[in-house]
């Protein structure tokens, strides 16, 4: 994978890499992909799923409760006056 | 060490680096079992980092449900074991907080992801650990350390509260150097739970019965070590003299298991690991005059490891689009072929048996010098069951000239763990288990 895609990959990930980084990664990355092509070899399937087992729809009886207190949650959060800290949007 | 001498925990810990956080109890008072639980399990009030800088100083304020249903059952939590960050690696070498040692060979390996929870359950006696599988992380660790490993069925045990690494593939088990243990401990760990709709897809554990036949992959002795062959073909002649009936079947889907489990592994870690970001967990103290988008970069440049990055941006590429039919979709397709491969020789056999890892535990200064695909490779026996969701148990089953421990590793069908726990203690009671020497 050439150091552009990296970089390009690397953004959408929210991650800034270093030269150094950038280097290894493509050269690493670029060997895992070609390992990958094994897969075209593989035959294809109509019928696959997002899990390894049949998962199905299960509702929870209807009831207004608390797993976790919020108070407990804003104790270990960088928070002001009761708002959680975070950067500019604009 | 005894049940009791929890004042050696210490000792042991800075010999082996078993633990990223460990209790300040000295005795168990009224507790009728000793556990550790993996470091990508939450635990209430106790630190819990996944082997990551950016998670350090995060204190859960809840326990997974795994961890709760073992102190429900009258279980000392004595601490978290330490694990390659976020679960990426075979050999445990990629924690943020230190590299566990292997109980028989400090200068080895003790494998990964849940090296820690294998030395662990190694060195202390009647000590359970609980670990984390995606892709061998129970039973590749579990063999290079001479105990025993299990990984129920995906979705036997609750993932609620486990810091998903890949979704479909992590599995909740057990490790302990008793066979016995894997039933009494996955059946408390077992069962529906609301808060993970996919445990509430499960039957009832099977019925324990005696296991009567295996079958044995063709070739898939091609990968491994002279020392593995010769331990496994050991533990085949074992079983036979049990009675129960070896034979060789063809497993044309299990060769595309390790690019299959890598694709949708790192494609599901690199969406879990968005969360993040420098806010609402562990690490938060940064600048705040940093754009939005700046903001989170920074940290998570600077907090994740180099495993971990390159795994996110493997993951965020593979599901781009124009190569998300290539890589994921297709390795989707591949893992239903080895579901359904494993379902038609499972209608014929009891259980598929195979070396659990392709060479003896290795030396740190080898597993530096591995390149990456070799690395990857490495999970070619026991990324084929965890893709496919299966249960399965790694048995210790013979040793090198070196003294090092070599397992081998029974898979049965989805909701099959009855076999796995019977076939286990019938195991234990032919093979003489070696431990290891333990002095600090």
């Amino acid at each position: 994978m050439d150091r552009e895609t990296v970089k390009k990959v690397a953004h959408s990930a929210h991650l800034e890499l270093t030269e150094e980084e950038l280097d290894r990664f493509s050269e690493d990355i670029g060997k895992i992909l070609e390992y990958f092509a094994l897969l075209d070899e593989a035959p294809e399937c109509k019928e696959f799923g997002l899990d390894p087992i049949d998962v199905t729809d299960v509702l929870r009886d209807d009831v207004p409760h608390l797993d976790i207190d919020p108070d407990s949650l804003l104790e270990r959060m960088d928070t002001y006056e009761n708002y959680i800290r975070g950067p500019r949007l604009l | 060490m005894t049940l009791f001498d929890l004042t050696s925990l210490p000792k042991i810990n800075e010999k082996y680096q078993i633990f990223k956080s460990m209790t300040s109890e000295t005795n168990m008072k009224d507790a009728k079992f000793l556990f550790s639980a993996k470091d990508n399990l939450t635990s209430k009030d106790m630190e819990t980092c996944c082997g990551s800088k950016i998670l350090e100083g995060y204190y859960p304020p809840f326990d997974a449900t795994s961890v709760g249903d073992m102190k429900a059952a009258g279980g000392l939590l004595i601490g978290k074991t330490n694990m390659d960050e976020f679960g990426f690696g075979t050999f445990s070498t990629n924690s943020a907080f230190g590299v566990p040692k292997n109980p028989y060979d400090i200068d080895r390996s003790c494998g990964g992801s849940s090296g820690g929870a294998a030395c662990a359950a190694a060195v202390m006696d009647g000590h359970i650990s609980i670990g984390v599988s995606t892709g061998g992380s129970i039973c590749g660790p579990a063999s290079f350390c001479g105990i025993y490993g299990m990984v129920p069925t995906y979705g036997r045990v609750s993932r609620y509260g486990l810091l998903d690494c890949g979704n479909s593939l992590d599995k909740i088990g057990i490790l302990s150097s008793k066979a016995t243990d894997m039933e009494k401990y996955i059946r408390i760990m077992a069962g529906p739970d609301q808060k993970d709709t996919t445990s509430c897809m499960q039957p009832e554990i099977s019925k324990r019965r005696k296991l009567e036949s295996v079958a044995v992959p063709e070739d898939i002795l091609d990968n491994v070590s002279e020392d593995v062959k010769k331990a496994f073909d050991d533990g085949l002649e074992i079983l036979k003299e049990m009675g129960i009936d070896v034979k060789t079947v063809k497993m044309s889907s299990i060769k595309y298991a390790v690019p299959a489990y890598s694709v949708i592994a790192t494609a599901e870690a690199s969406t879990n690991l968005a969360r993040y970001c420098g806010m609402r967990y562990g690490q938060q103290k940064g600048d705040l005059s940093l754009k939005f988008d700046d903001y989170f970069t920074s940290f998570r440049s600077q907090y994740f490891g180099e495993e971990t990055k390159k795994r996110i941006l493997i993951g965020t590429y593979t599901r781009m689009a124009g190569l998300i039919d290539r890589y994921y979709n297709k390795a989707r397709m591949v893992r239903q072929l080895i579901i359904d491969e494993y379902r038609s020789v499972l209608k014929e056999y009891d259980a598929i048996l195979t070396p659990t890892m392709p060479f003896v535990s290795p030396k740190f200064t080898d597993v530096s010098k591995m390149s990456v695909v070799e690395s990857y490779k490495t999970e070619i026996l026991t990324a084929p069951p965890n893709i496919a969701g299966m249960p399965h148990l790694s048995v210790p089953c013979g040793y090198d000239p070196n003294g090092m421990p070599i397992g081998m590793q029974f898979v049965a069908d989805q909701w099959d763990e009855g076999l796995l726990f019977s076939t286990g203690e019938d195991w234990e009671k032919k093979f003489d288990l070696v431990k290891p020497e333990v002095s600090v």
